[in-house]
C-alpha cells in the first residue's frame, strides 16, 4: 500500500533553506512496517539528508520519540498501516515543547538538565548492605522506573508549554522513584525542593503526560504521590499545598467548596486582590 | 559506565564519550537478568563451572573465577545504588533458572533487567560529575610512542572534528550485531571500537564466537528473552513437538544457546518449520505470569509479530546476539597498548569461550567494567600526559574529507545490506570451508567497493549517512575477521559449528585465536586457554 509521508524539514543552521516545510515522500508500505522502519526506508533510499534519532528499535532505548499525526509517539512501535487508516494522514514532526536542532531532531539538553534537577539517584540512610525490600514496597516505584526518557510526556504536558523552568512530567516521575524508594534517606529534603516554585504544584493535571506514555509510567499519578507525601511530610509552605488544605478544610466546615476563600487562603489577602477580575 | 563511575570514584576527572546519550545504550534492551551466587545453597564454583562448561572449556578459568566470586558483592552494591531488582516474598532479591546453568541464580527485574541496570548506571555517572560527551563519535584512537593519548571525535551535531586528550582510555563499545541481517542488536552496534583497536595494531580474540540466540521474532529480530523459557516456555516444531527432548533430554529448552539454536535450524531445516521459524508457546504460563513476569515480551510480540502469547504460540528463529570475541583484553582490561583499555562486549577476556551463558553479559559488563575503571586510573595517576600528535587530527578530517568528495560511487546502505547478508548466509549457524571462503572472498570484494563508495549527504550536521559509512569500515574490518578466524579454526566448539569438522578437537584447538591487521591482511596467531580447576571434558545438557 503506498503512504504519502508529509515530514517537517527544519534546519535553522542552513543559510539557503532553513525551513521548516514540509516534504513529501512516498513510502511502499508493507504489513507490519513501522513509522521507523518508513523514515529508514526514506533516508536510506531516498532522501539521507533526512534527520532523526534511532537506536534499538524495540521501545525500550527512548531514542526515537517524534510528533506523528499530531501527538508525540514512539515511531518504533507504531505501525504505518494502523495509524494511516485510523488518521488518514502520516504528518511526522520533531516533539513539541523542545527547539529543533535538525529536521526531526531536538535538543534534549533541558529534559536531561530537569533530570539532574532531581538528584536521579539514590540516597541510602543507612550503610545496611542487605536491604529487603518487600513486594509491596517496590510496586510503589513500579511505573515511576519504567521510563525510558523518551520525551514524550513533556512534549504534550501543556504546564512546561507555558513555563519552560517548570520540572515537567518526566523528572517529576523520575523523582518520585527515589522519594517512594524505601532504601531512601532523604525524602523529606527531595519533597522540599520539589514544592518549591516551578515544581510538582505547578501541573495543572491535564492527564496528558499519563495519555502520551509509551510506557505507562503514568507521570501524573507519580506527580500526585509527590504531592501527597509532601503534604503528608508537612511541606506546607506553599500555594499548591495552601489550596489543598483550604479545600479540605471548606469542605469539613461548609461542606461545600468556597472558591472566594480559597484565594484568600492560598495566596494571602494581598495577592488575592489580583484575582479580582478573574472572578 | 560502570568504568567511569569508578575512575570519578577514583578521583579522577572522568568523562564519556557516546555516539548515542548513555541511556540509549544497547544493555538498555537486555532483558532476562544477572548471574550471581548469592545463596547459601549454591556457590561462586558452581557458577564457574556452569560459564566454563557454557564456553566449551574455552574461557579463561581465572578470569572466569575473578567474575563468579566478586559477581555477588557486585549485585549487592548495585542494589545499594539504587537498583531494583524482582523480590522474593521475603523481600530478598530473587533469582530465576537461566539455561545452561545449574541453579536459579539470574537476579532480575522482570524482563527489563538492562533497562533496570543501565538506567542505575546513568545515575550514578550524574551523581559522580562524569562528564558526558553525547552524540560523539570517536573516529579514532590517538596513540603515540607507544602509549595512548587520547582520541578522536566528530560531533555529530557539527560535523566537527575535536581532539580529546586522555592518560586512558577505556574502550567500552558494545557488539558489532549489526553484521548481520537477522539480529537483535540495535542499529547502533556496530562494532565501532573493533575496528578502531584494529587500525590501532591491536589483536581481536576468538571473532569465530558469534553468539546466535534461540528466540528472535522474524521480521525484526527484536528479541524474546531466555526468561520466557526460563518461566517454562515451551519450543514446538511444527508438528506440535518438544523438539529439544531430542536434543538435550535432561534439561529441553534450558540447554545452552548455542545448542538450542542449532537445533532450532536444524528442525527448519529438516522441513519442520514454520514458515521459517519453530513456536515458542508460553500458553501454559497462564495470563498473570506472563502479564506479570513477561509484560515486555507480551508487548513486543503484539507490537512487532501481532501476535498475544497469551492467546498463540510467538514464531521464532535464531538470530545473532552476542560476541563473545572481542578485543583481547587481561583481567583488568588492559590491551597490548599501555593506556589502553577495554571492557564489555568489545573486550575478550575471555570469560565466555565459545558460547555465552544467558545472564552473563551484564555480569561481565560489570565486574570487568569497575576492574578496568580501577586499573586505568591507577594508570592515569602513575603516567604522564602523552603528547599528542597534530598529524592525528590532519589524518582524521582528510579521511572525512576524502568521503565527503567523493562524487560518485555506490550507497553505503546498499553495501551494508549485502554485507549482512552474505554473513548470514555464509557465517551463520552451520559453517564450512566453501561456505566461509566464499564469504570471505566476498567480503573483500565489498571492501574494495566500500573504499568507493560515495554520500549523497555532504552536510556537516547529523549526517547519518557520514556516520554510518564510518560504522560500515568497523563492520567490514569485524566481518572479515570474524570470517578468516572461523575459516581457521577447524573444528565444532560452542557456537562455532563446522559441518566439516563436527567434533571438538581438544588436541589441536582448545586455543584462543587471535587476529590482527597488517596493512590490508589479517594474520592469525593463537594464544593458550587458562585451565585453573576444571579438567575439559564433554559437553552434555
Amino acid at each position: 500500500m503506498e503512504i504519502k509521508f508529509s515530514i517537517r524539514r527544519h534546519d535553522p543552521m542552513d543559510r539557503e533553506n532553513p525551513g521548516p516545510y514540509y516534504r513529501e515522500y512516498v513510502v511502499e508500505a508493507a504489513e507490519g512496517m513501522t513509522v521507523l522502519d518508513a523514515l529508514l526506508k526514506i533516508s536510506e533510499e531516498e532522501d539521507p539528508t533526512l534527520a532523526f534519532r534511532r537506536s534499538c528499535r524495540s521501545a525500550i532505548c527512548g531514542s526515537c520519540a517524534m510528533t506523528v499525526n499530531g501527538f508525540a509517539r514512539l515511531t518504533c512501535n507504531l505501525q504505518v498501516i494502523p495509524e494511516y487508516e485510523k488518521m488518514g494522514a502520516m504528518k511526522i514532526e520533531p516533539l513539541a515543547n523542545h527547539r529543533t536542532v535538525k529536521d526531526l531532531v531536538v535538543d534534549m539538553a533541558p529534559f536531561w538538565e530537569k533530570m539532574e534537577k532531581v538528584a536521579p539517584f539514590l540516597m541510602p540512610a543507612g550503610g545496611s548492605e542487605t536491604n529487603q525490600v518487600t513486594i509491596e514496597d517496590q510496586a510503589r516505584i513500579d511505573e515511576s522506573q519504567r521510563c525510558i526518557m523518551c520525551g514524550c510526556c513533556n512534549a504534550e504536558c501543556n504546564s512546561l508549554e507555558i513555563d519552560e523552568r517548570f520540572i515537567a512530567p518526566a523528572a517529576s516521575a523520575k523523582a518520585w522513584r527515589f522519594a517512594g524508594d524505601v532504601r531512601e534517606g532523604h525524602q523529606a529534603k527531595r519533597l522540599e525542593r520539589l514544592s518549591e516554585e516551578h515544581g510538582i504544584w505547578d501541573c495543572v493535571r491535564c492527564l496528558h503526560c499519563t495519555q502520551y506514555c509509551p510506557k505507562d509510567v503514568k507521570p501524573l499519578k507519580q506527580i500526585e504521590s509527590l504531592r501527597s507525601a509532601a503534604m503528608k511530610a508537612g511541606v506546607l509552605d506553599n500555594p499548591g499545598a495552601k489550596h489543598v488544605e483550604a479545600m479540605a478544610d471548606s469542605v469539613e466546615r461548609f461542606g461545600r467548596l468556597d472558591e472566594g476563600r480559597h484565594d484568600l487562603q492560598d495566596t494571602g489577602f494581598l495577592r488575592s486582590l489580583g484575582m479580582i477580575p478573574l472572578g | 559506565m560502570r568504568a567511569a563511575i569508578e575512575a570519578a570514584r577514583c578521583g579522577l576527572d572522568t568523562a564519556l564519550v557516546t555516539k548515542i546519550y548513555p541511556v540509549r545504550s544497547h544493555s538498555v534492551a537486555a532483558q532476562g537478568g544477572i548471574n550471581s551466587a548469592l545463596k547459601d545453597t549454591d556457590s561462586w564454583e558452581a557458577h564457574a563451572f556452569d560459564t566454563v562448561k557454557g564456553s566449551d572449556w574455552l574461557g579463561d578459568q581465572d578470569a572466569i573465577e575473578a567474575m563468579c566470586k566478586e559477581g555477588p558483592g557486585d549485585i549487592l552494591e548495585l542494589e545499594g545504588m539504587g537498583a531494583i531488582f524482582s523480590r522474593d516474598i521475603k523481600g530478598h532479591i530473587a533469582q530465576r533458572p537461566f539455561g545452561g546453568a545449574g541453579y536459579p541464580r539470574t537476579c532480575y527485574l522482570a524482563d527489563r533487567t538492562g533497562h533496570a541496570l543501565l538506567h542505575v548506571m546513568y545515575e550514578q555517572v550524574l551523581k559522580h560529575g562524569v562528564f558526558i560527551y553525547d552524540e560523539w563519535h570517536v573516529t579514532r584512537l590517538v596513540v603515540e610512542g607507544g602509549k595512548v593519548s587520547g582520541v578522536i571525535a566528530m560531533e555529530l551535531d557539527t560535523g566537527k572534528l575535536h581532539r580529546l586528550r586522555s592518560k586512558s582510555v577505556i574502550m567500552a563499545t558494545g557488539g558489532y550485531g549489526r553484521v548481520y541481517r537477522t539480529t537483535t542488536n540495535a542499529l547502533s552496534s556496530t562494532g565501532d571500537g573493533l575496528g578502531l583497536a584494529l587500525d590501532a595494531g591491536l589483536p581481536l580474540m576468538d571473532m569465530e564466537f558469534v553468539q546466535f540466540h534461540p528466540t528472535v521474532l522474524k521480521r525484526t529480530g527484536i528479541l524474546m528473552t531466555e526468561g520466557a523459557r526460563g518461566e517454562g516456555g515451551f519450543l514446538l516444531n511444527s508438528l506440535g513437538e518438544r523438539f529439544m527432548e531430542k536434543y538435550a533430554p535432561k534439561v529441553k529448552e534450558l540447554a545452552s544457546r548455542d545448542v538450542v539454536s542449532r537445533a532450532e535450524q536444524t528442525e527448519i531445516e529438516e522441513g519442520r518449520g514454520v514458515d521459517g521459524c519453530v513456536l515458542l508457546d508460553l500458553r501454559h504460563l497462564g495470563a498473570d505470569t506472563i502479564k506479570s513476569k513477561l509484560s515486555q515480551i507480551r508487548e513486543l510480540a503484539m507490537d512487532f509479530a501481532g501476535v498475544d502469547p497469551i492467546e498463540a504460540p510467538v514464531p521464532v528463529k535464531p538470530g545473532a546476539h552476542y560476541s563473545m570475541g572481542g578485543i583481547q583484553a587481561d583481567m583488568d582490561g588492559q590491551t597490548g597498548i599501555p593506556g589502553l583499555f577495554a571492557a564489555g562486549e568489545c573486550a575478550c577476556v575471555s570469560v565466555h569461550g565459545a558460547n555465552r551463558l544467558g545472564g552473563n553479559s551484564l555480569l561481565e559488563a560489570v565486574v570487568f567494567g569497575r576492574r578496568a575503571g580501577k586499573k586505568a586510573s591507577e594508570y592515569a595517576e602513575s603516567a604522564g600526559l602523552t603528547p599528542f600528535p597534530d598529524s592525528a587530527l590532519c589524518d582524521a578530517a582528510s579521511e572525512v574529507a576524502g568521503i565527503l568528495k567523493r562524487e560518485k560511487g555506490e550507497r553505503v546502505y546498499a553495501l551494508r545490506d549485502e554485507m549482512a547478508g552474505v554473513m548470514e548466509e555464509h557465517c551463520g549457524i552451520f559453517r564450512s570451508r566453501e561456505r566461509l571462503g566464499k564469504g570471505l572472498e566476498r567480503i573483500r570484494e565489498i571492501k574494495e567497493r566500500y573504499g568507493k563508495a560515495a554520500l549523497a549527504d555532504r552536510g556537516d550536521r547529523f549526517n547519518a549517512e557520514l556516520l554510518h559509512m564510518l560504522e560500515l569500515g568497523s563492520m567490514l574490518d569485524a566481518s572479515e575477521a570474524i570470517l578468516v578466524s572461523a575459516l581457521h579454526r577447524e573444528e565444532s566448539r560452542g557456537s562455532h559449528f563446522r559441518t566439516d569438522f563436527p567434533k571438538r578437537n581438544d588436541a589441536e584447538w582448545l586455543k584462543h585465536t587471535l587476529v590482527a591487521k597488517r596493512g590490508n591482511d589479517f594474520s592469525i596467531g593463537y594464544k593458550d586457554v587458562k585451565i585453573t580447576r576444571f579438567k575439559p571434558e564433554e559437553r552434555k545438557y
